[in-house]
């Protein structure tokens, strides 16, 4: 009885520092909502943490076109991550048209995207965090540098 | 009673400390602020605006990484046909040394174009007279400029450093574009987000 609560107690502890591990670099969302009356509504919320293990098990031929444009850019998206990490919250893009309206900001660790449009209202929330390890991800699946 | 105020008065003297110690720590970070480069385009017409809002701090960060075209390590190579035989440098010794002055004066049917140089800045006003609501304003100061051409290659201009000046200087209006439809704001200020007027 005592040896089956331990291994509980062991499943429960690894099952906790899972969550936390996949936790740990915030979280994705995705939100679309459509305007018209039978519009569709999706609200995605996922862990950031899976997209560079998502990024890792693509096939790399899947990834090499990626792969090879982006490697000359990875010192200047590491240092620009890197930068957009230390700055407080801010309003990089605002954009007002009589129609739209378009903000891409950093907030709380995350950069936002929000679109404000007659058709549907979009906000992707990214955690620099996650961009950082992803980018890297797709950049090593053309092979060693 | 009587034993207990003392001790409050070493409380509220330990509170006084650590408030003091946290304003005289967190003063220098106020001072310095962070300045954000404002870029403003109003089209009255189609009601389109667009502000891009970009910390100088960052882009100080950023620009030596890039390494691509003209510009590396925070700099851009002018070639020496692109400036069509003048020196620069000559030009801008002599502005810096000068008093404050009107360097050039263009008044013509198509256009009336203003250089100078006025409390530290040079100045460039620019009217179109076939379309008198065209007017471009660029005020940018001296000490930006010099910072621009602080490198020891004649044929670069030390971007980086004209930014970290540009964030040293303050709250400055840089460039103003106006005409029928148009308006384009460049500015620096401490305010990360652009105030509506």
């Amino acid at each position: 009885m005592i040896l089956l609560g331990k291994i509980v107690l062991g499943m429960a502890g690894v099952t906790l520092a899972g969550a936390g591990l996949l936790c740990s670099e915030g979280f994705v969302q995705v939100k679309v909502e459509q305007k018209q009356p039978q519009g569709h509504h999706v609200n995605i919320i996922a862990p950031a943490a899976l997209a560079p293990i998502a990024a890792h098990f693509i096939p790399a031929r899947n990834l090499q076109d990626a792969s090879q444009q982006i490697r000359p850019w990875l010192p200047v998206i590491d240092t620009a991550v890197h930068a957009l990490r230390e700055q407080a919250d801010f309003v990089l893009v605002e954009v007002r048209e009589p129609n739209q309206y378009v903000k891409i900001s950093k907030a709380e660790g995350a950069i936002v995207v929000d679109v404000d449009d007659p058709n549907e209202t979009v906000h992707v929330s990214v955690p620099l965090r996650a961009v950082g390890s992803t980018v890297d991800e797709i950049a090593d699946a053309a092979g060693p540098q | 009673m009587r034993t207990r105020q003392p001790k409050y008065q070493a409380l509220a003297a330990a509170t006084c400390l650590v408030l003091a110690a946290v304003i005289a720590a967190a003063a220098p970070a106020l001072a310095a602020g962070e300045r954000y480069l404002h870029v403003r385009v109003q089209d009255a017409q189609k009601g389109e605006n667009v502000n891009v809002n970009v910390p100088l701090s960052m882009a100080e960060k950023i620009l030596p990484a890039i390494n691509h075209g003209p510009l590396h390590n925070g700099s851009v190579t002018v070639h020496q046909a692109d400036m069509n035989g003048i020196d620069v440098r000559a030009i801008l010794d002599a502005i810096r040394t000068a008093p404050d002055n009107e360097f050039v004066t263009v008044n013509s049917k198509e256009q009336n174009v203003r250089v100078a140089k006025s409390n530290g800045n040079i100045v460039v006003h620019v009217r179109d007279q076939r379309d008198k609501d065209q007017n471009v304003d660029i005020t940018v100061p001296m000490t930006v400029v010099d910072a621009l051409f602080s490198t020891a290659q004649q044929d670069q201009l030390n971007v980086a450093a004209a930014l970290q000046q540009l964030a040293d200087t303050g709250s400055t209006l840089l460039v103003i574009v106006h005409n029928a439809s148009q308006n384009v704001r460049i500015w620096v200020d401490s305010n990360p987000v652009p105030r509506n007027d």
